[in-house]
């Protein structure tokens, strides 16, 4: 894959984790002032409950601390890194057998990401470093694109996305999978 | 299990599992495939690099506060990381507490116990105006794993410039040239990692500065701008 060369902002997020890994607890709460409006939007969005959503990035804050040293900048971004240990660590929360439905009450929560909002897509625009990912977003089957997003954006599973979207199952399975494979070609031509 | 060998399958899969429609049983089971498949985790690292400012471009909401000092709890940090001064007292307190606790030790056992990472050199670094500015500290480089120096401002911090870096040098003493340390932040609390290779050193070190130096360190090996702070190491241990 091809990197760019990586922005301050991601430079310093590497430096904090190192210290991190070292114990450094004013670099920690540091790491936790520059990425924890970010990351508790990521878990919000997909848990749709704060109460939740605060378990889950205290959890995920413990687990960095504990386990910064073993971070490699060679393999991701230091964002990245974090933002997958949140998500992943949501995506199990929704696993757990207890988990209910989520209530009307938490809606306001998710306020923020009402469609008429700022959507995403303008904002990944606005990013830098994203403008590709939104390029390539844009070329898809707005179908492809919406089902990949609600995915992703909002953790909904396959048929969740088919109840939202109003579509069978096997469709919206379909429309994922291929959407994933051409943005895929679109960011990286030439990779297999 | 051969059809996990079909690179288009894994592939298809790591993405999935990137954006969360792989569930339930087929995901514990990629989960586990992945401890022990270096590809395919890299496969699926690639698939995070590819979405992630999808995850995160959406804006951010501040969590609340409580939120941080579960964590601080959790982690066995105190209250001061997030409050400068109120911390001041705090570790104070704890000095004095502990000086007590040890002379309490050392009346009752005739030894002082040793504390946990006894400092083995200190230089306090001085600016051009002879007012201490940074001090570094390190314990006995020998028997660390990880040989590394703290480093702590003790005055109000210059800024610094835009595409300028603050590089630390070791100065041997004599007329030996002066040896990279490496690069500090604007922390006022950080911890450096140390060259292995230099370690057995540091013991031997007769004094550390610091020179402002263009963006990525100095480009020639030796200090190249401004000297800043500096100061003599004292052998404490």
């Amino acid at each position: 894959m091809n990197r760019t060369a990586p922005d301050a902002f991601t430079l310093r997020l590497a430096e904090l984790l190192a210290q991190c890994a070292l114990k450094n607890r004013i670099s920690f709460n540091d790491l936790y002032k520059l990425t924890a409006a970010k990351l508790y939007g990521v878990a919000l969005r997909i848990l749709k409950r704060p109460d939740w959503a605060e378990e889950v990035l205290q959890e995920c804050y413990v687990n960095i601390w504990n386990h910064a040293g073993d971070y490699r900048v060679a393999k991701s971004a230091p964002l990245t890194w974090m933002t997958s240990i949140v998500r992943n660590r949501c995506l199990d929360w929704l696993r757990r057998p207890q988990t209910e439905a989520t209530g009307e009450q938490y809606d306001v929560a998710v306020e923020a990401w009402r469609d008429d909002a700022p959507g995403p897509m303008e904002q990944l625009v606005a990013s830098n470093e994203a403008a590709a990912l939104a390029q390539c977003l844009r070329q898809l089957d707005p179908k492809q694109r919406q089902s990949i997003m609600l995915a992703f954006f909002n953790g909904l599973s396959h048929s969740e996305v088919a109840r939202h979207m109003n579509q069978p199952l096997g469709t919206v399975k379909t429309w994922v999978r291929r959407g994933l494979e051409r943005l895929k070609s679109c960011l990286a031509p030439g990779e297999v | 299990m051969a059809s996990y060998k079909d690179p288009q399958l894994r592939d298809g899969l790591a993405a999935e599992y990137v954006i969360g429609t792989l569930r339930g049983r087929a995901r514990e089971r990629f989960e586990a495939l992945m401890r022990y498949d270096y590809e395919l985790r890299r496969t699926v690292a690639a698939w995070e690099a590819r979405l992630t400012p999808l995850a995160t471009a959406a804006g951010e909401i501040a969590p609340p506060a409580r939120v941080w000092q579960a964590i601080s709890k959790r982690i066995g940090g105190a209250q001061h990381v997030a409050n400068g001064l109120a911390g001041l007292g705090f570790w104070r307190g704890l000095a004095i507490a502990s000086t007590a606790l040890m002379l309490l030790l050392a009346t009752y056992t005739g030894v002082a116990p040793r504390p946990e990472a006894p400092m083995a050199m200190v230089a306090v670094m001085n600016d051009d105006k002879g007012q201490p500015a940074l001090v570094v500290s390190w314990p006995p480089m020998k028997a660390m794993r990880d040989p590394h120096i703290r480093i702590k401002v003790v005055q109000a911090h210059p800024a610094m410039e835009p595409g300028t870096s603050w590089e630390m040098w070791m100065l041997p003493g004599g007329k030996a040239a002066p040896i990279s340390l490496g690069l500090i932040t604007t922390d006022r609390d950080q911890v450096m990692k140390v060259n292995p290779a230099l370690a057995p050193k540091m013991g031997d070190a007769w004094g550390i500065a610091m020179s402002v130096e263009p963006g990525r360190g100095s480009p020639t090996g030796a200090p190249t701008g401004p000297v800043i702070f500096k100061g003599q190491c004292v052998k404490i241990l």
